[in-house]
């Protein structure tokens, strides 16, 4: 027994797309340990700096967010992001849970 | 991912259909994949692994790959009997939670557009209502008028057709009445004992909003208990 809890974000993504903003979409690929989100789950976020979904218990979206910005800057089509604990930045955006995450960025063209 | 493949995507998800989305995190390229039908050339060899994969709804990279999987499982199909005020709390829970929900109720007064916004509600009796509603395995069925002459002929449906999850609101007495009613009517125990009754966790509250919500955890926490 499954159900979908679908948080409605690729919608969103198309909404956004249909307003003529740039969208790069965020998902879980890989957890080790105690990551709070899911392997699937996602996150949208646009040209503006705007965010929908989550990746994390708010751990990490804040750098999420400036990864795609700098996708869409460089006008790069995807990327395969880590964060870990034992990363050096991990002060500013390591995830308190001690989880560790993979993150595929990939711009909707 | 391209806009075509997204645009594709919602309308699946539209359509209750289940698939899957398959990427290579190699390369970027992404495509759809439906149980025994075609798949992208790009991704033919990995076929086997996939249906592996898509079969136990497992979300991932495939070992030793970069293809990642994730699916998309069609919705549980949440059936409530009585257009009452309990279900208008009921539905707004639901909708956020994912489930697929239709209403019935044979009273046209309860049964109204104005009532439930944007939801199935289907002014018809139970028998009826629910062979248009097609439910299976994957539905569950939420008795709320505690009238016997709706509820019941549902919980018969409900307990033929194997609900995953079947509850009916009322006190123990009630309940009892009920239960003494389906055995008269022939069923037997162990199914008639799957019923939930009185319905939903006990939180403590009485009111509307909080009785829904113990329904609506009762029905999350029998979903992850068959997992």
């Amino acid at each position: 027994m499954k159900n979908s809890f679908d948080e409605k974000v690729l919608e969103e993504a198309k909404d956004w797309i249909s307003l003529d903003r740039k969208v790069v979409l965020a998902t879980v690929i890989q957890t080790w340990g105690s990551s709070p989100r899911p392997i699937g789950s996602r996150m949208i976020i646009n040209d503006k700096g705007d965010f929908s979904g989550s990746v994390s218990g708010g751990c990490v979206e804040t750098a999420v967010v400036r990864e795609c910005l700098g996708l869409i800057k460089e006008n790069k089509k995807f990327k395969k992001i880590e964060f870990r604990v034992s990363d050096e930045s991990a002060w500013e955006i390591g995830l308190a849970c001690g989880g560790e995450i993979a993150l595929f960025l990939e711009q909707i063209t | 991912m391209k806009i075509d493949l997204l645009t594709e995507i919602i309308k699946k998800k539209e359509k209750k259909i289940e698939f899957a989305i398959i990427t290579n995190i190699e390369n970027g390229e992404s495509c759809i994949f439906e149980k025994n039908k075609n798949i992208n050339k790009n991704f033919e060899k990995y076929l086997d692994k996939i249906n592996l994969l898509y079969e136990k709804k497992i979300n991932g990279l495939i070992q030793d790959t970069n293809i990642f999987i994730e699916n998309y499982i069609r919705p549980i199909k949440v059936i409530i009997v009585g257009a009452v005020h309990i279900a208008q709390y009921l539905v707004d829970f639901a909708k956020n939670l994912n489930f697929e929900i239709s209403i019935i109720d044979p009273r046209g007064y309860f049964a109204t557009e104005q009532r439930f916004p944007g939801i199935n509600v289907i002014n018809k009796w139970p028998n009826e209502a629910l062979n248009e509603i097609k439910p299976d395995k994957n539905s569950a069925l939420i008795a709320l008028t505690h009238d016997p002459k709706i509820d019941d002929p549902a919980l018969q449906f409900a307990i033929k057709n194997s609900f995953f999850y079947i509850g009916a609101l009322g006190s123990k007495k009630t309940h009892a009445n009920r239960c003494q009613r389906l055995k008269d009517a022939g069923f037997k125990d162990i199914d008639i004992n799957k019923i939930y009754g009185p319905i939903g966790i006990k939180l403590g509250g009485r009111a509307a909003p909080e009785i829904a919500l113990s329904i609506i955890s009762q029905l999350v926490l029998e979903v992850y208990k068959r997992q």
